[in-house]
């Protein structure tokens, strides 16, 4: 039996649990002198003491306080994330179901434009045939508005006389400005 | 949206960085996991109710205004106590409370000045050290630490109430370990003196 009875410094570390090399003599030292076995019984029970110690609360108004105080600045990443979030559904069948129209339709036009950038002669072709087809097309009503107006005869006078393109600038001017001053003249009445 | 239920169950770097994103649910989450472990280390060192609760306020403020400084690899209680302790010690060098005794302050020089510089712990009916009076050894170690000195109050309560280790501990208030273990083993020693005393 070792005669040397345990120093406050060895109470501490047996009663902190510590379990390093030189520990292990100390505790059986503990068995065998009662006197240490009670001064580290009663060191034990003063830690239990410690330890037991509740906490407390503080009043129940502290967080929104606290929150009164403390600026919140949300990141513009975080932000956009977020953006997006609001518009999706929650996880579940309806995600996946508005990922796939998302998918599917990034896939089309992905597919459409490669198609395009594929085939730039007949995207050339396509646009310019429509174009003259449209030019076609607006000219023959404007004349059938002409002849129905003016009549064929008048109409191939003025075309003779080369004051038909005055005549129509100066027409649209007019219609222009009408339409604006009607416009104006509407939006100062509806005020009122 | 993050509901409180999942905030609850993520660790606190986690909180951390939610909160670093502007998360108001995630602030809200820090400050109720650990108001009552912060509220009490500062009313067990300041020892007044109404100045704990401006105090821990204080310090949740300054934690989570400075997020950005939290360094990761540092543990979340770890900083938040020191700030806390900081803030407590800071308070109590300001107030010149070198001793904070429950027998006045020793540098009272009259009667009156005792008297006023004594801690009457029984002033205040929702006082929450009345909680401890029935458990008379536990009340009396509450009187007991108000006796100590600030430093070796923070390591105690930090050690035996927080249950951190004496590593924590010193990274916690930026001491050396050999001084931790120093401050904490005459801390145990001056409080079962003074237990020893009431006892008498």
């Amino acid at each position: 039996m070792n005669h040397r009875h345990l120093l406050p410094n060895e109470i501490d570390l047996l009663v902190d649990g510590e379990a390093g090399f030189g520990v292990a003599p100390l505790r059986a030292h503990l068995d065998e002198c009662h006197q240490c076995r009670a001064r580290y019984e009663d060191e034990r029970v003063f830690v239990d003491a410690l330890e037991s110690m509740p906490h407390f609360a503080p009043d129940s108004r502290l967080t929104d306080r606290v929150m009164g105080q403390v600026p919140l600045f949300v990141p513009a990443h975080i932000a956009a994330r977020d953006s997006v979030a609001r518009f999706l559904p929650q996880p579940g069948p309806a995600r996946v179901a508005v990922a796939a129209v998302f998918a599917s339709v990034a896939a089309l036009v992905t597919m459409g434009l490669i198609w395009i950038a594929t085939q730039g002669d007949a995207a050339v072709f396509m646009t310019g045939l429509l174009g003259d087809r449209l030019r076609l097309t607006l000219m023959g009503a404007a004349r059938d508005a002409a002849v129905a107006l003016l009549g064929e005869q008048a109409l191939a006078a003025v075309q003779a006389t080369g004051i038909g393109a005055g005549l129509l600038l100066a027409g649209f001017v007019l219609t222009a400005f009408g339409t604006v001053a009607g416009i104006r003249r509407l939006a100062t009445v509806s005020r009122r | 949206m993050l509901r409180a239920l999942d905030l609850a169950n993520l660790p606190d770097a986690d909180v951390v960085a939610l909160a670093l994103e502007g998360r108001e649910a995630a602030h809200r989450e820090l400050i109720v996991r650990y108001e009552r472990p912060v509220f009490s280390l500062v009313f067990r060192m300041v020892r007044n109710r109404e100045l704990a609760e401006d105090l821990t306020q204080d310090t949740f403020v300054k934690v989570l205004s400075h997020l950005d400084r939290y360094r990761a690899d540092f543990k979340f209680s770890s900083w938040l106590f020191k700030i806390a302790n900081n803030v407590a010690i800071d308070h109590l060098r300001r107030r010149q409370l070198e001793t904070v005794s429950i027998d006045g302050s020793p540098h009272a020089m009259s009667s009156d000045d005792v008297e006023s510089s004594r801690f009457d712990i029984g002033d205040d009916a929702e006082n929450a050290l009345e909680e401890m009076e029935a458990r008379e050894l536990g009340s009396a170690i509450e009187l007991a630490i108000g006796q100590l000195r600030p430093e070796y109050r923070s390591c105690i309560l930090l050690r035996h109430v927080e249950g951190r280790s004496y590593e924590e501990i010193a990274t916690t208030l930026d001491l050396p370990l050999g001084t931790v273990k120093t401050y904490i083993h005459r801390a145990r020693h001056e409080l079962r003196l003074a237990l020893e005393h009431t006892r008498e």
